[in-house]
């Protein structure tokens, strides 16, 4: 729900909600696959320079990517601590909606490259694997979340207006 | 003055170095409002020539989004990676 601040407002409504924002990071931090400044990193070609890149670019991206996670973690974290583990809300505010999106988009970066789910319009789940179904469930959860960003919070003139 | 001197000649040769391409690649999971709105900020472009650029991405699969000397190139690829674009660096033709 958006706020009159310009941020965002989640409210969930038990343990098990918490439980998906918790996914967020865990998904990010998925260890079966290569991580995502790596595979950033990957991209450059020898003539680019990718050897360097590896060497003294990645490690960069690296430390800015678990930096976001960790805020977003700490934050759902002390709003699972000041709801005790019940229903309640938790803010994004204007001033965090960088790292939430980042977060939200590692957690999709990583669930794609595990499971290949491919464009929206050419999804398919078949063979219903419950854990492949889960995923394209939690990775669909963090897009409507990532477009809600967008609409109601990131980029200017999001604020309502004050009177003057 | 001895008999035999030594001459040394130095040549400076000029050349403009080659400019590189920025390229964001396009992939299924980073938003088109997300990928405009990047561009935006890191460029400094306006929402109109973003979004065509983000048009270019989705449709071709990748547009180049800046071409210039090397160590720019380089620091926007960085900037763009940071924002989990599928971002490369390649020279221009």
């Amino acid at each position: 729900m958006p706020t009159l601040e310009g941020g965002l407002r989640i409210d969930t409504e038990n343990f098990n909600d918490w439980g998906i924002l918790r996914s967020i990071v865990v998904d990010a931090n998925d260890a079966t696959t290569h991580d995502l400044a790596s595979r950033m990193g990957a991209l450059l070609s020898e003539e680019a320079g990718g050897e360097d890149w590896q060497e003294y670019i990645v490690p960069d991206l690296r430390e800015g990517f678990h930096d976001e996670l960790a805020q977003v973690g700490a934050a759902i974290e002390s709003a699972i601590h000041i709801a005790d583990s019940g229903p309640g809300p938790i803010w994004i505010n204007r001033d965090e909606v960088f790292p939430w999106y980042s977060a939200l988009n590692q957690a999709r970066l990583a669930l794609e490259e595990r499971y290949h789910f491919g464009p929206a319009e050419t999804i398919s789940l078949e063979g219903n694997d419950p854990v492949r179904r889960s995923a394209f469930m939690r990775s669909k959860f963090y897009c409507a979340i990532q477009c809600l960003l967008l609409d109601h919070v990131m980029g200017p003139s999001k604020a309502p207006q004050q009177n003057p | 003055m001895s008999d035999t001197d030594t001459l040394i000649q130095t040549e400076e040769v000029t050349s403009l170095d080659v400019p590189w391409n920025v390229v964001v690649n396009d992939d299924p999971v980073n938003l088109m409002g997300y990928v405009t709105l990047v561009l935006t900020k890191v460029f400094g472009y306006d929402e109109k020539k973003a979004s065509i650029l983000m048009i270019q991405v989705h449709r071709q699969g990748r547009s180049i989004v800046w071409t210039g000397e090397r160590e720019k190139a380089e620091f926007y690829v960085q900037q763009l990676q940071g924002h989990q674009l599928k971002t490369t660096l390649e020279k221009s033709q």
